[in-house]
């Protein structure tokens, strides 16, 4: 490889000084080279990155999580005369260990896209004019207070995501739920892990993984559950193959209903179909039992056996509420229920041969092995999402093999702060930090926290994301801040919701980086700063907490969604509740870790934080915990109850769940014959707004696409780079058909990614959801394709 | 007085009675056993189509075919300062256009030749005494038929060569092999031939970056087989063959879909206006 590539981007200076700093750039890389195969072992590029960094360069290096996916890779970023100028992984980092993946390599240059929003913009007769900040501000202030005055405190509503820092979805909560009064606080992780959160939930009574990513490091064996890990997940998956190369018998199997990149990386593809996870899962439980393969002493301490409601909906009906019952029930009742799925019945629904279930089974059930199941969106946006991830715990506690090294049901994020300010911040509707609006206890402790009178908490949970934007265009809701997401990019159904938005007398205000077709509905756009242009934390997938010190100004008169926040409610007379400042980060933290200060969540120091890469909650006693339940690793675990504690529930143990199949709520017919499955590609990221601002990532992925599988494109005529129509109940999409390039959907079933803003696949997307978490499923529709031809693009 | 059971018409009318039951108990039985197979079989679930794993797209698959234990020589294995040198300039010559299927640079023998023995030495690759160098890897040995698109000229059929280091006069005999394209050749038309610059190395967003994959992987999926061993050339070996998915760091350049869209940055649809 050769080191000669200095072209970055502005670098205005010439001369001697360049040559010079060239001459010992190039040195310094060469002797890394030289070195390279001298790679300490697990840190990938480390010795690199460190001659790099002790060149005598006027770069500075700074620690930052990644903004992109919840992995939460460390990241250095090079800092030259204001500006970032490069990026390396941080070989400090555990998550990561010195490796990036292209996504995070480029991902500074999404601070420099020319059409980055600098000016405030108020829509004024039809168009959105440029108006001082300030006068912005004042405006959204004026309409929130107006808009409480006459519709009421419910007719308000705040849209945030996974991408917030953790102070912002804190002020965020503080001021919707604590000084506004309304539960109307939502954020886009509603739309990713929602299932994944009420499946903690249900089955441990706590939020977030037991286990963390080291198990990487232990297991023998890798299920992933619809989990196209290589391209949504590339540094965890490097590591999963580096332990492949370095431990014989480590296997990776891929569980999928489309070949992928990661089919092709694993021992073994195994493909069924949409919505049967279901019938496999148990049909795994039911070998398990069969075979006696079952951790009895384990089962007999630490689980016990609920028993929930069937035939459940889809929450296609505005205003659907489902509330689940559980009820006890035995082991007995148990096996009794899962006979109904032997693998030759789930053969029957998945099209999975029952001898590759049997011989998933025997991977679970294999005494000798750790297994490691990873999944993500997969199992989350599903019709029957909390179930299926009720289901793959049920597999883990079956077989005893949970919370200890290698041995973890481990479900990952998509957001770079999906855990820390969604989670654990609770910017849900029914949630309050590491709480219940519903429980008495967590809204006295909320309030006392706050200074903010108890009853200023609604007991009662408000509108949840796919409600709120239903409650938006009935007219409900009047008044909808977003920030840092675009959902008429990412909310499915996308046309009914889009136009609630236009309605009249709605007020929508989207604080961002970029237009998006949000910031082009919106009434007021507020121009926000990105990433390290303001100090702040994330929370990753492994219950790291990542700190990031601002290292740019933001551009033009963009500020902080954090500063916007506060800016807002002073205007709206709640200073008293915020410390002063723009961006209070240090006493933000200080007042939001007393919400956690218990041994079971306890939170570290800002100053630890700022020095570290990262540290595991709980952390006490300045210890992180890798292995949360496990009576040796977590310090909120009671020893006298054996190896395992499962303390988030009040018998201490964990819930078994009996969850059949349930069909999914639409599937191909005569009128609609293909299955429609979305997602994103390894290059984009979310709704590309930031990914299709860097150009070696644009260039990789220019624009959507939909894969076909080469025998459905001969009976359709269609040939690769031909463009089709795909025609759902809800809309109609154009665009070029992609044979065997990247990924293949099996026969039937068709795939495109949702990055594209201009080829809207969910316009085509159905809204049900699983009624337990409210998360939409974009993973299954029917659709029908039509042939287009040649020469006729979008 | 006879029992009005045991005559004759009341057996008959018995047996016909019992026979009724019995018909009718069967009628039961199979309409309630069909009752009970259709509701054991309600189509709860959508119908399966094929789910068999399709054939693998090659630039896909071949990334991860590392085969690391097949090969002759280690990715990481020190290269002999004395092995004939493989450079950008050498691999470059041996073929007419970017993406060309290079020539055979070296000689056969006619045994070599005739039974199409490249892979004894290039499916696996390793140091070859007999040429003083190391065999490059082929991408895609289950092609065998390598002539099939790699051109032996005529010349070097037949030819043992001497290793480097031999006396001069034998040194004179390289040209054989590392024949000149654009040499003069009796009986050989000129052609005025030009072709597509080669890709440029190194395409780097910024410093440190990751560099892009200039070239299609067409037949040239599997990376660590040009990119990493002491054959690999030499300009373009990779200081980390161990990492395996190397496309999560290096993506292609210009992955159009059907081709249609350029290398332009992006641009919103009407994004002028600013406003919809």
């Amino acid at each position: 490889m050769t080191e000669d590539g200095v072209r970055g981007e502005g670098r205005a200076e010439g001369g001697e000084t360049l040559e010079r700093r060239e001459f010992l750039r190039r040195s310094a890389l060469a002797s890394a080279v030289a070195a390279a195969s001298a790679l300490v072992p697990d840190v990938a590029f480390g010795e690199e990155v460190e001659r790099y960094l002790s060149g005598s360069s006027s770069v500075q290096w700074r620690k930052t999580p990644c903004r992109f996916c919840g992995v939460g890779c460390g990241l250095l970023v090079g800092i030259e005369d204001g500006r970032a100028v490069a990026v390396r992984g941080d070989p400090e980092s555990p998550v990561n260990r010195g490796l990036a993946c292209v996504k995070g390599y480029h991902s500074v240059q999404a601070l420099y896209g020319e059409d980055r929003l600098t000016r405030a913009l108020v829509r004024r007769g039809g168009t959105l004019v440029e108006v001082p900040m300030e006068e912005a501000l004042d405006l959204v202030a004026d309409r929130l207070r107006e808009t409480v005055e006459e519709y009421g405190k419910d007719s308000v509503a705040m849209y945030g995501s996974g991408q917030w820092t953790i102070p912002e979805g804190y002020v965020a909560s503080k001021f919707f739920k604590g000084a506004l009064g309304t539960n109307n606080l939502e954020a886009n992780a509603r739309l990713c892990m929602s299932s994944a959160v009420t499946g903690f939930m249900s089955t441990f009574g706590m939020d977030e993984p037991p286990g963390c990513y080291e198990d990487i490091d232990h297991a023998d064996v890798f299920v992933l559950w619809g989990n196209n890990m290589s391209e949504m997940h590339p540094v965890l998956f490097s590591r999963m193959l580096e332990e492949r190369r370095r431990r014989p018998g480590v296997r990776i199997v891929d569980l999928a209903t489309r070949t992928t990149r990661t089919s092709y990386a694993a021992d073994r593809s195994i493909l069924f179909a949409p919505q049967a996870d279901l019938a496999i899962a148990n049909a795994i439980c039911h070998e398990l039992v069969t075979r006696n393969r079952v951790d009895r002493e384990f089962v007999n301490r630490h689980v016990a056996f609920k028993r929930g409601r069937t035939n459940i909906g889809y929450g296609l009906e505005d205003g659907f509420s489902f509330q689940d019952r559980p009820e006890d029930a035995t082991w007995d009742e148990f096996v009794e229920f899962l006979s109904d799925y032997t693998p030759e019945r789930a053969a029957e629904i998945s099209g999975v041969p029952a001898a590759d279930i049997r011989w998933l089974a025997s991977l679970y059930g294999d005494p000798n092995r750790r297994v490691m199941s990873l999944w993500c969106m997969g199992p989350n946006r599903h019709a029957r999402g909390t179930w299926m991830n009720n289901l793959m715990y049920n597999i883990h506690l079956l077989t005893g093999k949970i919370a200890s090294p290698g041995n973890s049901p481990f479900s990952l994020t998509g957001q770079p702060s999906a855990c820390g300010t969604v989670r654990e911040v609770g910017t849900l509707t029914h949630r309050l930090p590491y709480g219940q609006v519903t429980n008495e206890e967590h809204r006295r402790n909320a309030a006392e926290i706050w200074g903010v009178p108890v009853e200023n908490i609604d007991p009662e949970p408000g509108y949840n994301t796919m409600e709120m934007f239903r409650a938006l265009d009935r007219g409900d809701i009047r008044f909808l801040w977003i920030q840092v997401t675009n959902p008429f990019v990412s909310m499915p159904d996308l046309n009914r919701y889009r136009e609630g938005a236009e309605r009249e007398g709605r007020f929508v205000v989207v604080s961002d980086v970029y237009p998006t077709p949000t910031t082009d509905v919106a009434d007021v756009v507020l121009p926000a700063a990105l990433w390290i242009e303001q100090e702040g934390l994330f929370g990753n997938s492994e219950r790291r907490t990542q700190h990031f010190e601002k290292m740019l100004d933001p551009p033009g008169e963009a500020m902080s969604d954090l500063a916007q926040l506060l800016a807002v409610a002073r205007r709206l007379g709640h200073g008293d509740l915020f410390p002063e400042g723009d961006d209070p980060v240090d006493e933000l933290w200080e007042e939001y870790i007393q919400f956690h200060d218990a041994p079971d969540h306890r939170m570290a120091s800002l100053s630890e934080l700022r020095e570290r890469p990262g540290i595991m909650w709980p952390y006490v006693d300045g210890r992180e915990t890798r292995w949360r339940y496990n009576t040796t690793h977590d310090p909120a675990a009671d020893p006298d109850r054996g190896a395992y504690d499962f303390y988030g529930n009040p018998d201490h143990r964990a819930w078994i769940w009996l969850r059949p199949y349930e069909p999914p709520p639409e599937w191909p017919d005569e009128q609609y014959p293909f299955w429609l499955n979305t997602g994103r590609v390894l290059e984009h990221w979310h709704t590309g707004s930031m990914t299709r601002r860097i150009p070696t990532l644009h260039r990789a992925v220019p624009q959507a696409y939909v894969e076909v599988h080469a025998d459905d494109a001969r009976e359709l005529g269609v040939a690769d780079g031909e463009t089709v129509r795909l025609v759902s109940r809800r809309g109609t999409l154009t665009l070029p058909a992609r044979i065997d390039h990247r990924a293949q959907p099996p026969r039937g079933q068709v795939f495109v990614p949702f990055f594209d803003e201009s080829l809207l696949v969910n316009e085509l997307t159905l809204d049900a959801y699983c009624p337990i978490s409210a998360q939409p499923d974009y993973k299954k529709c029917a659709v029908r394709v039509e042939r287009v031809g040649a020469g006729t693009g979008p | 007085m006879t029992d009005p059971d045991f005559s004759p018409t009341n057996t008959l009318a018995r047996l016909l009675a019992i026979g009724a039951v019995v018909v009718g108990m069967l009628v039961v039985v199979i309409v309630v056993t069909s009752v009970v197979f259709e509701r054991e079989e309600p189509r709860i679930h959508p119908p399966v189509t094929s789910l068999d794993v399709p054939p693998p797209i090659a630039s896909e698959a071949e990334v991860f075919r590392m085969d690391r234990e097949v090969r002759a020589v280690a990715w990481d294995a020190p290269r002999r300062p004395a092995a004939h040198p493989r450079n950008l300039a050498t691999f470059r010559r041996l073929r007419a256009y970017p993406g060309a299927p290079p020539r055979v640079p070296h000689g056969l023998t006619d045994a070599e030749f005739r039974e199409t023995r490249c892979n004894h030495c290039h499916a696996s690759g390793g140091y070859s005494p007999r040429f003083g160098a190391y065999a490059p890897v082929t991408p895609h040995p289950e092609w065998s038929g390598c002539l099939q698109c790699h051109a032996a000229d005529a010349s070097i059929v037949g030819v043992e060569l001497p290793p480097p280091g031999a006396p001069a006069a034998e040194q004179a005999r390289c040209g054989q092999c590392h024949i000149d394209p654009d040499a003069p050749s009796p009986r050989l038309v000129s052609v005025n031939w030009s072709s597509e610059s080669w890709p440029e190395l190194d395409q780097r967003a910024m410093e440190g970056a990751p560099p892009a994959i200039p070239h299609d992987v067409e037949l040239r999926g599997n990376c660590v087989a040009c990119h990493a061993g002491p054959a690999a050339v030499e300009e373009i070996r990779t200081t980390h063959p161990e990492r395996t998915d190397c496309r999560q760091c290096h993506v292609l350049v210009e992955e159009a879909a059907g081709g249609a869209v350029g290398t332009q940055g992006f641009h919103r649809p009407g994004a002028a206006e600013g406003d919809r």
